[in-house]
């Protein structure tokens, strides 16, 4: 077995969305989602023994896993990223919403010695804001939505950034200030409208 | 806001800030001119942007922050199903037992009115499509290969999210059990580890190479003890690289590390090239079959340490005592195991079938020579120990006895090799053939303490043996393990006189995947994933540690408990009852506890162990 079938195929549905056919974007999403959650769970095990979640390489492996190294255009591998950290707000926020719900139903009782859990107890309804927050910014301005999804959800940096959105990376850093200021705004309740 | 405005603030904004203060405020007020609103927005902005600086206001990755969502979320799915739930044809009837790859019911196929096995797949496994689709194809490729020791795969289907096998269903218990309830006799070893490399050799023929050969995965059937060989194809690859990643570890290194005896059930069994995650083909099997004989013979692991990596390191650099030291075992079979275990895999059997014509040979033999041993001595026909080795079908058959006495004789005189001696074997009480049954239970168990500060971990974790004054920023997690296979429970009793209350902490959906049954040498960790924390009722904390060598009724009644709703608190009065009575009677004889600097070990004498690890709290 030389290769496997969905290494051709993802590398072919990249270069597809590439060339401006969405439908292979939604062939490609559940694909990346499937490897991507299973990643971040696995770095997860590892996190507890004191290593950080890397979302970079993270989806680096994700990418050197499901895309055909031997055939790959240069721009795929941006293109990758850019649905990858799409792909890596929606798990969060999958998670969350689950989480946020599991809360609200679970009448725990009191136990004398009992799992403490890391996550603060806003933690999902935070994330959940911030999304919301995101598509409002999204609506008004939706590059820099893309930034603030590719940096803080992809995990790429200004430069890789740059490249994805084909700009230079003096107008990522404006855009990443002001959306950044916007958002915080909004989730600390100081924005007006 | 619309559009022109937003671009407008925005540009306003990105010029202000990247001036210094003074300047700020003119520059400002300069463009936005009469426009009150929009020099307040702009300002607002500005703001909020020195104060997301401050706060590094998602200055992080989202995946860091979100992390703990990941792991808690999956804590609460298990999927368990009910009795009469459908699943695709199947109807389910009963739970037969879970393990690391999910959980097998007993369940009715309803198209063809049959009984099958229905192993429902855990989400770890069937996420990862790869490694289901590598699954599905060996699997199919090694039950159409109708070799009677290769477990038969009916169907693999997905219903609502489920990943789901249903296989032939076998009446029987799996080497693991079998091996807990009674010391084997040589000649069943030997009828079983034939059969393994029998479905190996099968399996190897057709490049399919199993990569998880244990006690766990070998059936026998009860009716006519025939050994079925599961789950081809469905252990973790190893053979894959992921050295692009730059100076990450390896995959199974890394999974071993974070997860002892959880994800990968246990490493114990694993080649030195698999604990490396180095490629790995088909001598990995012929390794894991010669430590599972081993052990059948010894009735210990060859390569057991107290922590993961110390057993890695074992597997990696120890040799085992040789089986003729350890056990009343023939020089040849520790020939033969010795070869299936070099570490070196050139240095291996190189095929399934090289070994299995060995350990055949080695059955004849000891069938010959039981067999003289039977004609020479006017009392052996009752002796208990011949009927150890020989088939007791050919026993009957005079005529081929004398055949192989035949045989013997000639092998005798031409090679006159073998160290292995009747005069051995007419010594050797039956007990003892190979080793002396335990009459103990031991358990090892320590404490893993991780402080916190601002409810952050602070300080790398220490271990304890036990019994310290626990500061209320203590996180705990506790550690057991044991040389011996046995049914683990844990209970907590919180500190409080009036409320008698029991906590079940293990077996639980999330701890041992709700099964009690500990392999020997398997290592149980609660909580798996994060940590115990006390609550505000300051007092001693008690945690029992009951090992028992059989399934404790009391116990596993209220397993049942361990859901996320009811947090293992046991709300049955007369359940809780029935535990509580159970924990003073065998708590009043204490074992006997050897407390070293990192870790206790308790020795209990007779089968069930029962003691009250002590966390004094402030």
């Amino acid at each position: 077995m030389a290769r496997t079938p969905p290494q051709h195929e993802i590398t072919q549905l990249l270069a597809e969305w590439r060339e401006g056919n969405q439908s292979a974007l939604d062939e490609l999403y559940p694909l990346v989602y499937d490897e991507l959650h299973r990643l971040a769970r696995r770095y997860m095990s590892r996190e507890r023994k004191g290593h950080t979640l890397q979302t970079t390489a993270l989806i680096n492996e994700a990418y050197v896993r499901l895309v055909d190294q031997k055939n790959v255009h240069w721009a795929n591998r941006s293109h990758f990223f850019a649905i990858s950290a799409q792909i890596m707000r929606r798990i969060l926020i999958d998670h969350a919403r689950r989480h946020a719900y599991a809360k609200r139903g679970g009448g725990a009782q009191q136990v004398s010695l009992e799992e403490a859990a890391i996550v603060t107890p806003d933690a999902s309804a935070e994330m959940l804001r911030l999304d919301e927050a995101l598509k409002s910014l999204a609506e008004m301005d939706s590059r820099r939505s893309q930034v603030v999804e590719l940096r803080y959800f992809g995990g790429l940096n200004n430069e890789e950034i740059a490249g994805v959105l084909n700009v230079s990376e003096n107008t990522v850093t404006r855009d990443w200030n002001m959306a950044r200021a916007w958002l915080y705004q909004q989730l600390t309740g100081r924005g007006a409208n | 806001m619309t559009s022109e405005r937003w671009q407008q603030v925005s540009r306003i904004f990105n010029s202000a800030i990247a001036l210094d203060n003074d300047a700020r405020a003119d520059y400002v007020a300069g463009q936005c001119g009469p426009d009150e609103s929009l020099r307040a927005e702009v300002e607002k902005l500005i703001q909020s942007h020195q104060q997301a600086s401050k706060e590094n206001f998602i200055g992080g990755l989202a995946a860091e922050d979100g992390a703990a969502l990941l792991i808690v979320d999956d804590e609460i799915r298990t999927n368990s199903l009910e009795k009469g739930q459908q699943v695709g044809s199947y109807v389910i009837l009963d739970l037969l037992g879970a393990g690391g790859m999910g959980e097998v019911y007993l369940a009715r196929d309803s198209r063809l009115d049959r009984t099958v096995a229905l192993k429902v797949l855990s989400q770890d496994i069937s996420l990862d499509k790869r490694r289901m689709q590598r699954f599905r194809q060996e699997a199919k490729v090694a039950s159409s290969l109708n070799q009677p020791n290769i477990l038969t795969v009916f169907e693999f289907g997905d219903v609502d999210g489920l990943t789901f096998i249903a296989t032939e269903l076998i009446d029987g218990e799996t080497l693991r059990d079998y091996l807990r309830a009674k010391r084997l006799k040589l000649g069943e070893i030997l009828d079983i580890v034939i059969q393994v490399l029998a479905a190996l050799d099968a399996a190897h023929e057709a490049r399919i190479v199993h990569r998880d050969i244990k006690p766990e995965n070998v059936m026998i059937r009860r009716r006519d003890h025939l050994v079925k060989v599961l789950d081809f194809g469905l252990a973790k690859p190893t053979e894959k690289k992921l050295s692009r990643m730059g100076g990450e570890e390896s995959e199974a290194a890394t999974a071993l590390k974070t997860a002892p005896g959880i994800v990968m059930g246990t490493i114990n069994y694993m080649s030195p090239e698999q604990a490396q995650a180095h490629e790995i083909d088909e001598r990995t099997d012929i390794w894991s079959t010669g430590v599972t004989i081993y052990e059948m013979v010894a009735g210990t692991m060859p390569f057991s340490g107290v922590t993961s990596s110390h057993t890695i390191v074992q597997i990696l650099e120890k040799n085992p005592a040789p089986l003729t030291r350890v056990a009343d075992a023939p020089a040849e079979l520790e020939r033969i195991v010795a070869k299936a275990m070099a570490k070196n895999p050139d240095e291996r059997y190189q095929t399934a079938k090289d070994m299995l014509i060995d350990l055949r040979a080695l059955k004849k033999r000891l069938e010959v020579e039981a067999e003289i041993e039977r004609t020479a001595s006017p009392i052996a026909p009752d002796l208990a120990v011949v009927g150890d080795v020989v088939d007791r079908k050919r026993r009957k058959k005079g005529v081929l006895a004398i055949a192989l006495v035949g045989t013997a004789v000639v092998i005798a005189a031409v090679f006159g090799l073998y160290t292995w001696r009747a005069a051995r074997v007419r010594t050797t009480p039956p007990e003892s053939t190979p080793a002396v049954a335990p009459t103990e239970r031991i358990l090892t168990y320590w404490i893993t303490v991780q402080k916190f500060k601002d409810d952050k971990p602070y300080q790398d974790p220490f271990t304890l043996a036990g019994e310290i004054n626990f500061e209320a920023s203590y996180q705990i997690r506790v550690n057991v393990r044991s040389p011996q296979s046995g049914h683990l429970y844990i209970l907590n009793e919180g500190p409080s006189s009036s409320l008698p209350k029991l906590v079940v902490l293990f077996p639980s959906p999330t701890a041992n995947r709700g099964s009690s049954l500990l392999a020997a040498g398997q290592l149980a960790q609660i909580p798996e994933l994060f940590w115990f924390r006390f609550d505000r009722e300051q007092g001693i904390e008690k945690l029992w540690l009951v090992f028992s060598e059989a399934a404790v009724p009391e116990l596993e009644a209220v397993k049942e408990f361990t859901n996320h709703r009811q947090r293992g608190v046991i709300t049955d009065t007369l359940k809780n009852n029935a535990v509580q009575s159970f924990l003073t009677t065998y708590s009043t004889t204490k074992p006997e506890a050897e407390k070293g600097d990192t870790l206790t070990t308790l020795r209990m004498p007779g089968k069930i162990l029962v003691y009250p690890v002590k966390l004094e709290h402030h």
